[in-house]
């Protein structure tokens, strides 16, 4: 390595770093007890951010853990003599991949020093970590070999091509999965960086250096990860008082939790579901939800950098006010500065400097063209290292070619025109900051739309938006309005910026005042705030209990569920599955391989049923058929004497995914009915299960009329559920879309809410859904009267149950419930409500399979089984002492 | 040239293309221009041009940064640099 390769430069940063932490010689007691009271207050706003992230379990159970080692290395960091800290960083940062590559907790430890685990299975885990460290520094080896630079550029490309097709057969290497993705993050832009740094000799070179640089500690814990550029990394450690440093650091962080905190309210409760909206007003939350999510990574980069001040590497801000950006190049320049500037460093200043003789304005239209194509590829490049393959499509590339045209529309525009500059700050006046706040709320207005085009799933996902919000009513028009106004008052009050570049060197005439003191008590006093405000709130509101919840954990949202719902109901539904294979990236191999196995199409309006006969996996566990295309057991199909029968009707979870054949809560009940035997005049219980995955109130009736009647049922069991209204939209639209006429006794009704909703089969899917979205009560309500009607025709005794999610992720459980049980009651349906049975459980997460797959465990299902057994008994058979009372006397 | 005959020209420049109005005075040797936001992105590279074409000096992409560009004296700096190397 080439330790001193800049002698000069070298020198300058040691005497810096020097000079930061020398004392005055004769610095007094009182200075020195000050010094020590900012480290202790310093500490102790560390402690609770740390706190604060693991109380609100941000990002994951790995940042938390990171978070203290991070307090514990910044501790001893501090303490240790200044030449001693870049490679105690060095090394700690490399302690950290290795433990959160490896998943080596305190608890593994723990379970290696007392037996628990044997040495080769705690070597085992160290593995992907060492293996991520070696090939690190064979990468940084490449670079500093001693042979031209072309030649080491050509076998840094070799190595990142070979390593890029490891990447995308990782599947070859099982036990080192997670590793590529770290590895990518930190090598897949900050390789590019150094070598161009390296090329021109703009920073001191040394092990400790690169391995700090390239091994940066939070990054193991954030794939997203800024682009710190190497030159500012050198040149901005320890380049100020450390308590400045650090409790800039300890703002950003504070930030950054606040902005995670926000992000997961707009996730939780804006109406991000393309599919529900239901007017102009809808659309607008929608679109700025969509924009909104963004504080995810703005957070996250908030988090990374303030930590990284902890470790004296005083770094550009991240994100600032890039909502309230005056125009686009004002945008570009503020929302990611760090990645602004490694693409002007890489791209657009050597475009530019290339094509200079062409004239200003052409080099500089060229340039920007290029450095967005470029800003596009290096995002697929990101993508494909993060995923596992490449994203090239339309709508990406569209998206990037827009956010160009927009940008060097508006640098062409600051090209021609001057803009007023002047030496010293002077007063803006009120004409200035009104055409600042107009201009603020453009931007915004245009990043909104530009930014709903790029998140949405699909182009009839944004056309859906459009068609929503073509009927606006003056009352929402004039909320939309007063929302505009007050982001053009914020771009009046704090849009003013002379932000331009991200490398730190801010002189004492720009730098901003600093207060320790009064930054110290925010923080505090702020961190403080969100420990203790959850409990203080549910005390005072007991509802709130169930948002605190929602904000606790890393949950899906209701869109995220519907969206694995309606992608697991897309089961023969090639489109939809590559939308569930992405919202559920995280769903192991074979988890659901049996899905097209395990039902075929049908040709009338049932849409599908279940092939008999069949043994597959489903929801990770073995899932057979019956020779009757049931998912239960064999069954005669004329009712054996002294039978009871029972038929019910539902869906996935009824059907039992993800349990075994025979966990399912329906032969749980079944088992118990048979041992114990509750009406002496029936030997023999039987409940046949109907359910099949995605069938609807509407499919279930008539899966009933079709099917359920030929087995002689003495009762109809109706399992509905808080997402039943949600699905029914579904229903309709693929029988739209496979042009499938109704079943005649159904035909009026749902031909009639078509015509209503004016919707056809050319239509895309998600416009018809929500177009139907107004009638899906009124298709429930006929669906209940229907199933009661035909019941009472044959004397089946018709029963509904309300079965309970297992967890409310997107806390609409209760109203859903109540109005569902509201229309079984209208159509004068007896009804069991099983919601009490999961009241004993605290965690709810046990009773969901995984966090990609949200369908009941066998605990869940055991539950259930119990609590159906104790209503149907008495419904069905009289209470206990009646059935003793009329049992005869067994032989 | 000498550096101050540098710093001259260029102050001339910057006063009449970007600080019309601008009492002279107060644009010193050591104003930074760039960390200020005096100069953005788009007007550093046309002080580049100047440069290349005033001094006629080539003037390399990774030159073109705060160091060297921040400040009257950094600018002057550069170009003497440049001069000399030529």
């Amino acid at each position: 390595m080439e330790a001193t390769e800049i002698q000069t430069a070298d020198q300058r940063l040691e005497l810096r770093l020097t000079t930061a932490k020398a004392p005055p010689c004769r610095k007094s007691v009182r200075q020195h007890i000050a010094k020590v009271a900012e480290f202790l207050v310093v500490v102790a706003q560390f402690g609770l951010v740390v706190l604060l992230v693991q109380y609100w379990q941000l990002e994951s159970q790995l940042l938390a853990r990171l978070m203290w080692l991070a307090f514990v290395g910044f501790v001893i960091h501090h303490l240790l003599p200044l030449r001693f800290r870049l490679p105690f960083f060095a090394m700690l940062s490399l302690f950290a991949v290795i433990t959160a590559v490896g998943h080596l907790g305190p608890n593994m430890g723990r379970a290696w020093l007392t037996g628990k685990l044997t040495t080769a299975g705690f070597l085992y885990h160290l593995i992907p970590g060492l293996t991520l460290i070696g090939i690190g520094l064979g990468l940084i080896g490449l670079c500093h070999l001693p042979i031209r630079f072309a030649a080491r550029v050509g076998l840094v490309a070799v190595a990142g091509a070979a390593l890029a097709f490891l990447r995308a057969h990782s599947q070859w290497f099982p036990d080192v999965t997670e590793m590529w993705v770290i590895l990518g993050s930190m090598f897949m832009f900050r390789l590019m960086i150094y070598l161009y740094d390296l090329k021109h000799r703009t920073a001191p070179f040394s092990p400790a250096r690169a391995i700090s640089y390239f091994f940066l500690l939070p990054n193991v814990c954030f794939p997203l990860f800024p682009v710190v550029d190497y030159k500012t990394f050198c040149s901005t450690y320890y380049n100020e008082e450390w308590p400045r440093v650090y409790q800039t650091g300890l703002k950003w962080m504070f930030r950054g939790v606040i902005q995670l905190l926000l992000y997961r309210i707009i996730y939780q409760f804006a109406p991000l579901d393309v599919y529900k909206l239901s007017s102009a007003l809808d659309v607008a939350g929608c679109m700025l939800g969509m924009y909104l999510l963004y504080l995810r990574i703005s957070g996250t980069f908030h988090l990374i950098v303030g930590l990284l001040h902890m470790f004296g590497f005083n770094l550009p801000e991240t994100h600032h006010l890039y909502l309230l950006a005056s125009s686009f190049t004002d945008f570009w320049r503020r929302i990611n500065i760090y990645w602004k500037d490694f693409v002007m460093k890489l791209f657009f200043y050597p475009t530019h400097f290339k094509l200079r003789k062409m004239g200003t304005l052409w080099a500089l239209s060229v340039a920007t063209l290029a450095t967005f194509f470029a800003t596009w590829l290096l995002h697929s490049w990101q993508w494909f290292w993060i995923r596992g393959t490449p994203l090239f499509n339309w709508k990406d590339f569209s998206f990037w070619m827009i956010l160009a045209v927009l940008v060097l529309l508006t640098a062409i525009y600051e090209a021609t025109r001057v803009r007023k500059r002047t030496l010293t700050p002077s007063r803006v006046t009120l004409r200035q900051r009104l055409v600042l706040g107009l201009q603020a709320t453009g931007v915004f207005s245009l990043m909104c739309i530009l930014w709903t085009y790029w998140s949405c799933q699909s182009w009839a996902e944004f056309e859906t938006l459009v068609d929503a919000a073509s009927r606006p009513t003056f009352r929402e028009v004039m909320i939309v309005f007063g929302a505009l106004l007050l982001i053009c008052i914020c771009g009046m009050l704090w849009g003013w910026s002379s932000r331009e570049t991200s490398e730190g060197r801010r002189t004492p005439a720009t730098r901003g005042p600093f207060h320790f003191w009064p930054s110290a008590v925010t923080v505090t006093a702020g961190s403080i705030c969100l420990l203790a405000m959850p409990s203080v709130a549910t005390r005072a509101i007991p509802d709130f209990k169930n948002m605190v919840a929602r904000l606790h954990g890393d949950v899906l949202n209701a869109r995220d569920m519907a969206q694995q719902r309606r992608g697991y109901y897309e089961e023969l539904d090639v489109g939809g599955m590559d939308n569930w294979r992405w919202q559920g990236a995280e769903e192991p191999e074979g988890w659901s391989k049996g899905r097209k196995a395990f039902y075929r199409e049908r040709s009338d309006f049932l849409l599908k049923d279940i092939l008999p006969s069949m043994s597959t996996v489903l929801g990770g566990t073995a899932c057979t058929s019956n020779s009757l295309g049931m998912r239960d057991r064999e069954y005669q199909k004329a009712k054996p004497a002294n039978t009871y029968r029972m038929v019910l009707l539902g869906a996935s979870n009824d059907m039992g995914t993800g349990v075994k054949d025979n966990q399912t809560y329906e032969n749980l009940v079944e088992d118990t009915l048979n041992s114990r035997v509750p009406d002496a005049r029936y030997s023999r219980y039987e409940i046949l299960n109907l359910s099949v995955a995605a069938d609807t109130l509407l499919q279930r009736v008539l899966r009933l009329e079709e099917e359920g009647f030929e087995f002689q049922p003495d009762a109809a069991i109706l399992s509905v559920t808080a997402v039943d209204e949600l699905v029914m939209a579904s229903h309709i639209r693929k029988a739209l879309i496979r042009g499938i006429e109704p079943s005649a006794d159904y035909r009026d009704v749902v031909q009639s809410v078509i015509r209503r909703a004016g919707v056809n089969g050319k239509m895309p899917a998600v416009m018809i859904e929500r177009r139907l979205q107004p009638y899906v009560t009124e298709l429930c309500r006929w669906s209940f009267q229907r199933f009661a009607q035909q019941c009472a025709q044959r004397g089946v005794r018709p029963i509904v149950i309300y079965r309970p999610v297992p967890a409310d992720f997107s806390g609409m459980e209760s109203a859903a419930r109540s109005k569902m049980l509201e229309l079984a009651r209208a159509a004068r349906l007896e009804v069991v409500d099983l919601s009490p049975a999961f009241d004993s459980v605290t965690d709810r997460s046990s009773l969901v399979l995984a966090k990609w797959d949200d369908h009941t465990t066998a605990l869940g299902h055991q539950l259930l089984g119990d609590k159906l057994y104790d209503g149907l008994v008495p419904l069905l058979f009289g209470s206990p002492g009646q059935q003793q009372a009329s049992r005869p006397k067994q032989p | 040239m000498n550096p101050q005959d540098v710093k001259t020209t260029v102050k001339t420049f910057l006063l009449n293309e970007y600080l019309p109005g601008e009492d002279p005075a107060a644009l010193t040797d050591d104003t930074a221009l760039m960390t200020t936001g005096i100069l953005d992105s788009i007007a550093v590279l046309k002080v580049v041009s100047f440069l290349e074409n005033q001094f006629g000096i080539t003037i390399e992409p990774h030159e073109a940064v705060v160091e060297n560009l921040n400040t009257l004296s950094d600018i002057a700096r550069l170009v003497i640099s440049k001069e000399a190397a030529t």
